[in-house]
C-alpha cells in the first residue's frame, strides 16, 4: 500500500517537473507591473519601475 | 485422519497432592513426568504410581498464567491444549529478564511451547533435525537450518524461576541451561545446553499477541508488545526495497522528460545589443530596445547581461515590456567584478556575466527598459544584453529527484533504525545492527 502511494506521489513529482519544464516555470523574483505607457519608448526616464534609484555598492575587499 | 478417529478422544484425570491434599488436574496422561500441584506449587512425580513430592514451592509471589492451564486452541493451524507454564529468566548486565512458557500439548504431536516476553509471542517446536554446523551451539557464528541462515542474536544462562501444570521432563524450580539464540525474523533458532551438556535446539515462530488471543478463544485483549523482540519481523521489511525500485523507475522518466526538453528547447536568441554606460554623469541612463519578437507558446526567457566590468559594479533595472499590451515585468540584477593580488595570490569576486530567466513569458512583441546605475567614480562600462526564447533548465529535474529520493531515505532510515533497536538488545548491541545484513529483501 505505501509503496503504491509513493509510486502515485512519484508519478504526480514527475507530471509537475514535466510541466514545470514545459510551461517554463522559474523561481525567480520579478515584478509583473502595470502597463506601461506607449510613452515610454519616447521617454524611458519618465518610466519608474519598482527596483529604479536603488543604487549601491557590492562586492570588493 | 482415519487413524486419528480411531484413537480415544482427549480426557482429564487428577492426582492429589502429597503436601497439601488438593486434586490437580493430569492432561497428558503417560506424557507426564512431572506435575505441579496448582494448590501450592509442589512438584510432583507423576510417573510414579504413588506421586512423591520432588520440590515444594517456597517463593513469596506466585506467577500467574495469562492463558489459564487447560485453555484449547488451534495455533498456526495445530490443536493443543496449553498444560504446563513455567516462568525463567535471564541476567544480564546485573538485570534479570523474565519471559513465559506455556507447553502446549497435542496427543498426537510433539510439544510446542507458547512463549511470551513482554507482549512478543513465539511457538516453539524443537527440531527434529539438527542445524548445520554440528550439534554444539558456537558462540557467535551463524547457523544455517533449511533454506535459512540465522545469526547469532545472544547467549545466558536460563534459569527456571517458576513452574506449574504438568512437564513430559524432570523440572525443578532453579534449573539452569546455557541458552543461544539465533535469529531470522520471524524464525528463530534457540539451543539449550544443560548441566549434561545435553543439547536441544528448537525453532520459533513469531506470532502476535492478537493471533493467540484469537486462536485460543481468550477473553479480552494481550498485553500489548513493548520494545522490539530478537525476531520480530520489521514492518519495513523489504518496504524500502520496492521504494528504491519505484524510485530508480520514477528517476528514470524525469531523466527522460528533462532530456527531452533539453533536446526540444530552442534557445533561440530574441534580441542581442551593445551599450556602453558612463556612470559619471548624473543624468539619467535609461533607455529602450528596439522591439522584439518572443514567438512560440508562453515559456521561459532568459536574459543574459555581459559587462566589462574593472573593480566595480553595475545595478541593472529591467523591464520586459510587451509593446502591445503594455504589460511589463520588472527585475534588477546586480552585477560586480573585482581583481587584485594580495599576500602572492590572485584574487576575483563576483563576476562580469549574469543571467536571469522570465518564467511563462506570453508570446509577443517586447522591448526592454533598462536603466543601468553604477559608482560615478568608475570608467565606463560597455555591457551586452542578450534575450533567447525557450530555454530549458536542469532546475526541476533536480528538485523532482529530491522530492522523488525522500521517501524512499526515510524508509531506509526508519528500516535501518528498527534493526539498530533490535540488535541494541542482543550481544553485538554496539555494532551488529543495520550494517550488517539489512532488513531489504
Amino acid at each position: 500500500m505505501m509503496t503504491k502511494l509513493y509510486f502515485l506521489y512519484g508519478l504526480a513529482v514527475v507530471g509537475l517537473m514535466g510541466t514545470a519544464e514545459y510551461r517554463g516555470w522559474r523561481l525567480t523574483s520579478f515584478n509583473e507591473a502595470r502597463t506601461v505607457p506607449k510613452s515610454v519608448r519616447d521617454n524611458p526616464g519618465s518610466y519608474r519601475p519598482v527596483y529604479g534609484g536603488f543604487r549601491h555598492f557590492t562586492g570588493g575587499k | 485422519v482415519a487413524d486419528a478417529q480411531r484413537r480415544p478422544p482427549v480426557s482429564v484425570r487428577s492426582v492429589n497432592c502429597p503436601n497439601c491434599g488438593a486434586a490437580t488436574a493430569v492432561r497428558t496422561f503417560g506424557h507426564a513426568v512431572n506435575v505441579v500441584c496448582q494448590s501450592c506449587g509442589s512438584i510432583l512425580d507423576a510417573a510414579n504410581p504413588g506421586v512423591t513430592i520432588l520440590q515444594k514451592f517456597t517463593e513469596a509471589v506466585r506467577e500467574e498464567p495469562l492463558i489459564p492451564l487447560g485453555t484449547r486452541g488451534k495455533l498456526l493451524g495445530i490443536d493443543c491444549e496449553v498444560v504446563g507454564f513455567q516462568v525463567r529468566q535471564i541476567t544480564v548486565d546485573g538485570v534479570a529478564y523474565r519471559w513465559r512458557e506455556y507447553l502446549l500439548f497435542n496427543p498426537y504431536r510433539e510439544f510446542r511451547y507458547l512463549t511470551e516476553y513482554a507482549g512478543h509471542w513465539n511457538v516453539v517446536s524443537t527440531l527434529n533435525a539438527l542445524p548445520d554446523g554440528g550439534p554444539t551451539p558456537d558462540g557467535s557464528e551463524p547457523r544455517s537450518y533449511g533454506e535459512q541462515e540465522f545469526r547469532h542474536f545472544q547467549t545466558a544462562v536460563a534459569k527456571t524461576v517458576f513452574v506449574l501444570g504438568e512437564f513430559p521432563w524432570q523440572i525443578r524450580v532453579g534449573d539452569t541451561v546455557t541458552a543461544v539464540d539465533y535469529v531470522a525474523p520471524p524464525s528463530m533458532l534457540s539451543a539449550e545446553v544443560d548441566a549434561d551438556k545435553e543439547v536441544t535446539w528448537s525453532l520459533g515462530q513469531y506470532v502476535s499477541g492478537r493471533d493467540v488471543w484469537a486462536s485460543l478463544s481468550l477473553p479480552g485483549t494481550p498485553p500489548p508488545p513493548v520494545g522490539i523482540f530478537a525476531n520480530q519481523p520489521s514492518p519495513f521489511r523489504g518496504r524500502s526495497g520496492s521504494m528504491w525500485r519505484n524510485a530508480a523507475l520514477l528517476a528514470a522518466l524525469a531523466t527522460m522528460l528533462w532530456i527531452g526538453h533539453l533536446v526540444s528547447a530552442r534557445s533561440k536568441q530574441a534580441f542581442v545589443q551593445n551599450f556602453v554606460f558612463d556612470p559619471r554623469p548624473a543624468q539619467d541612463a535609461s533607455l529602450v530596445t528596439p522591439v522584439f519578437e518572443l514567438d512560440g507558446r508562453a515559456t521561459a526567457v532568459e536574459i543574459e547581461t555581459t559587462a566589462n566590468l574593472d573593480n566595480q559594479w553595475m545595478f541593472v533595472g529591467y523591464a520586459l515590456v510587451n509593446d502591445d499590451t503594455g504589460q511589463a515585468f520588472e527585475f534588477a540584477r546586480d552585477l560586480s567584478y573585482y581583481h587584485g593580488y594580495e599576500d602572492g595570490e590572485s584574487w576575483t569576486e563576483g563576476s562580469p556575466i549574469d543571467t536571469v530567466t522570465l518564467p511563462t513569458i506570453p508570446a509577443g512583441r517586447y522591448f526592454l527598459r533598462i536603466e543601468p546605475e553604477g559608482d560615478r567614480t568608475a570608467p565606463p562600462v560597455q555591457y551586452r544584453v542578450r534575450v533567447l526564447r525557450d530555454v530549458s533548465t536542469s532546475l526541476w529535474y533536480i528538485i523532482a529527484l529530491v522530492l522523488i529520493a525522500v521517501p524512499p531515505i526515510l524508509a531506509s532510515w526508519r528500516a535501518s533504525m528498527f534493526e539498530y533497536r533490535r540488535w541494541q538488545e542482543s550481544d553485538h548491541g554496539s555494532g551488529g545492527s543495520s550494517e550488517d545484513k539489512d532488513d531489504d529483501d
